[in-house]
């Protein structure tokens, strides 16, 4: 056997091509990733890595390879639950193996191992094939309602009231820029998977649900996700405010069809705005000053 | 240069590896107990419910960070958004020290999330000690690294992982996690005597003990932290006490979680384990920020999708 002494950048190379290959360590050994590094077979194997009295090499690097991915898998398991349930373990398996391939992680937190997970179940998905869309979108749902569990929120924070936007004289409303509460997101899905994701939760034996639009926001007050499903005028609206919009620029995005009851959308604007300030969506108001005041923007908060 | 014993940081007692399945019964019913341990990466981005509890316990109870993925061996660079956050967090809890492992978890970019062995040479300890000094100068306090266990040694290693510890921790004036399940771990894995592996170790630079259970595979053992400490492990951490005088203690208790008065029960068995005739030295007070010049376990994921609510 040669006697050969890798610099350790060389060898950390080698050994993560190895033991993160999805054929196992003699695959790895041979896999053109890991000879780029380390150009070895698994005859040679013990020129890196020395046996115990009880294991020959390629064994003990196998402890390493089995763990890798038990170990992301178990955790890709605990972030989709739901979506686990809906394919079975064996089936969410065989994509996640697929995912760690194409989306390795990189990064140092396990909290965002998922993070691409719905692309990538999207990138490969049978084109014809509505259930596998289904799943793409369980995914979204999923992964979202994590990061809104675990992401900033609105919690110790003054949240303005529905009253708040009432109070500003109505020639001012338009101008109006809405500070969204920390965590709120807007999710549009292809299909309503909101009650197929309840009733998974709750173990029921459910079908996909048929292609329908869906639209969704979430946010979350005392450390608890809260979704509500919005009609598509609502999330357009919605979601243009969270982006920074002013009322007027957002309404203005709102397509509205010239036999539209004009009367009816008004009505609806400010029942959804006393809907979205009473589920907290928004943390404060800029109103642009009067012309000839000190100040260019105001900013005003809840009580 | 004199040597504090625990480097100058105070023995904590008896404490538990804080994990999300005991928040509950930790909240409702604040149990007495020395100290705790977290997973810094499970709090480093949170600002959820997690992080709220991590607060909570850390008004009543002294805590301990201990890392999973500062990678202080790899060959990638030393990521300081990650440092960042680091030093964010142990202010935010006025964590007592922050400990990680001699390992590397990825290099090139990626992350395989577990805790790799370095070869053991002069090279890498080169490396290993010129990052430390690096790391400890950015968080402005000494780091404590933990000897990891392994399942692979390297054709390229010229010195045992003891010696190796020693001089990073003599160079760089670091202090040390002996965890002695990882010790016995890697002495079945490699054919060393775990005696000796104890006794070479700095015991002034111990700052911390580490206990957990394992699984015994046969040809090998694997670290688990998924079962009660077994006697041979015991028998190091009564000599560990006998060489340090006493330092904080940890059970880590990682995979089949069983209610948290188990877990505590089982850490609180080291009380038999201490050696009578030893006293604790006495410290002064510890310091908080010092400048200085100086197994394949999977680890429980925070994420918990239970509280949702669909209005």
């Amino acid at each position: 056997m040669r006697k050969v002494q890798h610099r350790f950048e060389c060898i950390q190379l080698w050994m993560q091509a190895v033991i993160t290959h999805p054929g196992g360590v003699l695959e790895g050994v041979n896999a053109r990733e890991s000879r780029m590094h380390i150009d070895i077979d698994a005859r040679e194997i013990e020129t890196v890595i020395t046996p115990s009295s009880a294991m020959g090499s390629v064994d003990r690097l196998e402890i390493y390879a089995k763990a890798y991915f038990a170990r992301l898998l178990e955790c890709l398991r605990a972030v989709f639950p739901i979506l686990t349930r809906a394919l079975g373990e064996e089936l969410f398996d065989e994509f996640a193996v697929g995912y760690l391939e194409k989306y390795p992680s990189s990064s140092y937190t396990l909290n965002r191992l998922g993070e691409n997970f719905s692309r990538y179940l999207d990138e490969t998905r049978p084109p014809d094939e509505s259930w596998a869309k289904v799943l793409v979108d369980l995914a979204k749902l999923e992964w979202t309602i994590g990061e809104v569990f675990d992401g900033p929120g609105s919690e110790g924070s003054r949240l303005i009231t529905a009253d708040v936007l009432k109070n500003i004289p109505a020639d001012r409303r338009p101008e109006v820029r809405l500070k969204p509460a920390p965590g709120v997101r807007t999710l549009a899905l292809r299909h309503p998977v909101l009650p197929y994701y309840n009733a998974l939760l709750e173990g029921l034996d459910v079908l996909p649900p048929p292609s329908a639009d869906s639209f969704l926001a979430l946010t979350r007050r005392d450390y608890v996700v809260r979704i509500h499903e919005l009609s598509p005028m609502e999330f357009m609206l919605l979601t243009a405010l969270l982006e920074g919009r002013s009322v007027a620029e957002a309404v203005a995005l709102v397509p509205i069809g010239i036999d539209s009851d004009i009367g009816a959308l008004a009505e609806d604007v400010q029942r959804w705005f006393h809907n979205w300030s009473a589920a907290g969506f928004f943390q404060s108001i800029e109103i642009p000053s009067p012309p000839g005041a000190g100040r260019s923007v105001g900013d005003r908060e809840s009580n | 240069m004199k040597i504090l014993p625990r480097l100058g940081h105070p023995n904590l007692g008896l404490g538990v590896g804080l994990r999300t399945a005991h928040f509950p019964y930790l909240i409702e019913n604040q149990p007495r107990v020395d100290w705790f341990e977290i997973i810094t990466e499970n709090f480093m981005d949170s600002g959820g419910r997690p992080r709220y509890v991590l607060d909570r316990i850390a008004e009543r109870y002294p805590i301990v960070m201990h890392g999973v993925a500062l990678s202080i061996g790899s060959a990638d660079p030393l990521d300081f958004d990650y440092l960042t956050k680091l030093r964010n967090l142990a202010d935010g809890v006025k964590a007592r020290w922050v400990s990680d492992h001699l390992c590397w978890t990825g290099v090139a970019g990626r992350n395989t999330h577990d805790l790799l062995p370095v070869p053991l040479n002069e090279q890498t300890l080169a490396h290993v000690v010129a990052r430390i000094r690096t790391v400890q100068d950015f968080l402005e306090r000494p780091l404590v690294l933990e000897n990891p266990s392994s399942y692979v040694t390297f054709a390229s290693s010229t010195m045992p992982e003891w010696e190796f510890l020693a001089r990073m921790a003599a160079e760089t004036d670091c202090g040390l996690l002996l965890d002695v399940n990882n010790v016995y771990v890697s002495s079945i894995n490699h054919d060393f005597d775990p005696v000796e592996y104890v006794r070479a170790i700095p015991s002034r630079r111990v700052v911390q003990c580490h206990l957990a259970g394992h699984t015994d595979c046969g040809t090998h053992a694997i670290d688990t932290h998924d079962g009660e400490v077994i006697s041979p492990v015991w028998e190091l951490y009564r000599l560990a006490h006998r060489l340090t005088g006493g330092v904080s203690t940890l059970l880590e208790w990682d995979a089949k979680i069983p209610p948290f008065p188990v877990v505590h029960a089982e850490v609180l068995k080291a009380r038999d384990y201490m050696d009578a005739v030893v006293k604790t030295p006495a410290v002064a007070a510890a310091p908080s920020r010092l400048t200085t010049r100086a197994g394949s376990v999977v680890v429980p994921h925070p994420l918990a999708h239970g509280m949702v609510e669909v209005s």
